[in-house]
């Protein structure tokens, strides 16, 4: 919309231009003298960042800005969450508008450098993919010569699906829309054969049909999307706690703690482990400027990884996505943290 | 020091001082500016710098890598950035020059209905205005977008005029001529040709509406051109192919909701204008045109509607700059114009100070050329002594 681009030219000039100094370095201070976490997330992402008629924001990306509070503030619900569109996620970033963008964003070259931010990890692996009503009888992608594709505006999904479909030697019809919204509503009126997006977003958009049996998600994975969090360039310190942040929602599952047994834990698991884990033999806090205990606060106060996934995005949550790629490595998935010691 | 001048010379003194002073109090506020703008580009340079962000405009060669969904000449992903944006800047142009003329038809339509006598059709225009004029455009283009894509039939099910036009959720499809631009630019110069002779021609005879003479005589001419090369060369229709609609000449639904709602909107100023500058030439005009034995139609054609030209000019040049700049709302019902390539490239590249450069550089310069060209239109309409 041209009232984002406007938002987007505003953040830019009025910080590029008008700040004196580009600050770096001093984020972890910023925040605990704020006393809150200002978060980037999702307008609307069902599973990843999503308010509630009471404006409770839940979702795989609001469970990690409620980790990194928690390692950091002490307190999971001291964050401010800024609802972004995909246009301005960076801007706002750069900007330093947010602290964190955790907003189901691609991990890509281009972005890593030449944005001014840089992405700490990856909490989802997700691909992109098609959804078509079932009335057109396609069941796969190489089928789709002609058809006509709701595609959103500013995001990887744009060029995959060019690409897709040039290597496979077939044409389409775009109709680039704004907000996910917007798309969702054009698709579901009959306006495109086909919605792509990442998987993971179809299956969000499919629980909002009139009626979700109407429409299928085909298999083809035409891309590799690595979701994660970013945070500006030129803070070593706060890259650290964020990336760091990630990596102990998974070491948590693989050492199978959870919000329900980690006090039990913490008091009796021998496994030195475990124990440097929750800081009651050593100190990892310290070396990233936090306190002893924040791991332990993270799982205590949201849960570890696999935790979330369950209840954002698992089969018993309305978008019932398997764990797939994005199971631990010890259970065949990609998920793998370095050693926490 | 002689005595103090007088006469001229004192003057030519008095006159040089002020220069002198204007001239430097000019050149410092010209400086300040000057320092004010540079110190801000340097500074965002050294932000964007600092921050690592990479800057400039290189990136305008690279290669897209995105389709868009409308053309007026080719492009494909493979295509640069550049060409990119050319392509949304003739799409803007094309809804914009679509929107002016269906504007402005529409404006004087119920402009002079507004003034008519009879009640119902001054009743009718006046309801029309204060409908598109009093509620947002935003809201009137996504209703449009929205009713379209809700009721017209699947492609597969298109509301069809045999072999001649599609209805469907995929836009307005209609049979061309098969020789497709040749027969545009034919038609286009027969049209041309005739109309200019017709309203020579007219001339002669004819004091009042020697242009509209001449204009409806081109366009019927160039109609009936462009449907004989139909004719002669056969036509393209169009078909449904498999998902597509192929064949034909096609409008697509957002390209017709942005038009129709900007053509709305638009009008219903326009209509206030016309009615404006009707109302504001003196009643004596009215009464010696009747009195000359003038019916109301032709001293409202001939000596009225002249006048009213002069005042409502100038600010139809800027409803006509608004229609262009509003037509940037496009991206909201997905119309690819400037604004909603320029809002992809800026994801793909994250260089958004750099792109929202480029749109203000030819929204700045269309409406430029919409000052200059009403500017001339101006000039000639006011020639005359008032």
């Amino acid at each position: 919309m041209s009232l984002n681009t406007l938002v987007t030219a505003a953040i830019a000039v009025t910080t590029l231009g008008l700040s004196a100094t580009a600050h770096a370095g001093k984020t972890l201070d910023a925040v605990k003298a704020r006393g809150q976490l200002v978060c980037g997330v999702n307008t609307s992402g069902p599973g990843f960042s999503n308010a509630d008629s009471q404006g409770k924001w839940s979702g795989l990306d609001v469970d990690f800005c409620r980790a990194v509070a928690a390692a950091v503030l002490k307190d999971a619900d001291k964050v401010k969450y800024v609802p972004l569109n995909s246009q301005q996620r960076f801007a706002s970033l750069q900007a330093g508008e947010i602290d964190v963008l955790s907003r189901n964003s691609t991990w890509t070259l281009t972005r890593d450098a030449s944005l001014g931010v840089v992405f700490t990890g990856i909490n989802y692996y997700d691909g992109q993919g098609f959804m078509v009503p079932k009335k057109l009888k396609i069941d796969s992608a190489k089928k789709m010569n002609g058809v006509t594709m709701c595609v959103q505006a500013g995001t990887t999904s744009e060029k995959n699906v060019a690409d897709y479909f040039a290597a496979n030697g077939m044409k389409y019809k775009s109709v680039v829309f704004d907000t996910a919204e917007a798309i969702t509503s054009a698709f579901f009126a009959g306006r495109c054969q086909v919605y792509t997006t990442d998987m993971s977003d179809l299956a969000g958009a499919r629980t909002k049909a009139p009626k979700a049996d109407d429409y299928v998600i085909l298999p083809q994975v035409i891309s590799k999307e690595p979701l994660g969090a970013s945070v500006r360039r030129g803070d070593d310190e706060w890259f650290q706690i964020v990336r760091w942040t990630q990596f102990a929602l998974l070491e948590a599952e693989e050492e199978g703690l959870t919000q329900a047994n980690v006090d039990q834990q913490k008091a009796s698991n021998k496994d030195p482990a475990v124990q440097r884990f929750l800081g009651v033999s050593e100190d990892t806090g310290k070396l990233l400027g936090l306190d002893a205990e924040w791991a332990y606060r993270i799982v205590k106060q949201v849960g570890n990884y696999g935790e979330s996934f369950e209840r954002n995005l698992g089969l018993k949550s309305p978008l019932s996505l398997p764990r797939g790629v994005n199971n631990l490595w010890t259970k065949g998935g990609l998920m793998y943290a370095p050693p926490i010691r | 020091m002689s005595a103090a001048a007088t006469g001229d010379a004192a003057w030519r003194a008095r006159r040089r001082a002020r220069l002198l002073r204007e001239g430097l109090l000019q050149g410092a506020v010209a400086l300040v500016v000057v320092a004010l703008l540079v110190g801000l580009a340097q500074n965002v340079a050294a932000n964007l710098e600092a921050r690592q962000i990479k800057s400039g405009f290189g990136f305008l060669r690279d290669p897209a890598g995105f389709n868009i969904g409308e053309l007026l000449f080719e492009y494909d992903a493979r295509d640069s950035y550049l060409r990119a944006f050319a392509v949304g800047m003739a799409n803007t142009l094309r809804v914009s020059i679509a929107g002016i003329v269906l504007a402005s038809a529409l404006g004087v339509i119920v402009g002079l209905m507004r003034l008519s006598h009879h009640a119902l059709l001054s009743g009718l225009g006046g309801a029309y205005v204060e409908v598109f004029r009093n509620t947002p455009l935003l809201i009137q283009l996504l209703a449009i977008y929205l009713l379209a894509t809700e009721l017209l039939p699947d492609s597969a099910a298109a509301l069809s005029l045999e072999g001649v036009a599609l209805l469907s959720k995929q836009g307005l499809q209609i049979a061309v001529p098969a020789s497709g631009t040749h027969a545009l630019f034919g038609a286009g110069a027969s049209g041309l040709v005739a109309g200019a002779a017709v309203f020579v021609a007219a001339r002669r005879w004819l004091t009042v509406g020697a242009g509209l003479v001449g204009g409806g005589a081109g366009v019927l001419v160039a109609l009936l051109a462009w449907l004989s090369f139909g004719v002669v060369g056969g036509w393209s229709r169009p078909e449904l192919d498999g998902f597509l609609i192929s064949g034909g000449a096609s409008l697509t639904p957002e390209f017709l909701a942005l038009w129709l709602g900007l053509s709305l909107f638009t009008s219903a100023s326009i209509a206030e204008l016309v009615r404006a500058g009707a109302l504001a030439v003196p009643i004596g005009q009215w009464n010696a045109a009747l009195a000359l034995g003038l019916r109301r139609g032709q001293a409202m054609a001939g000596v009225i509607f002249p006048q009213a030209l002069r005042l409502a000019i100038p600010p139809l040049a800027s409803q006509y700059m608004n229609l262009i700049k509003n037509s940037s709302l496009a991206v909201v019902i997905g119309y690819p114009d400037l604004v909603s390539i320029a809002n992809t490239s800026i994801n793909q590249n994250g260089q958004a100070l750099e792109v929202i450069v480029i749109i203000m550089a030819v929204y700045l310069s269309l409406n430029l050329v919409v000052a200059v060209v009403m500017g001339l239109v101006n000039a000639r309409v006011t020639r005359a002594p008032r």
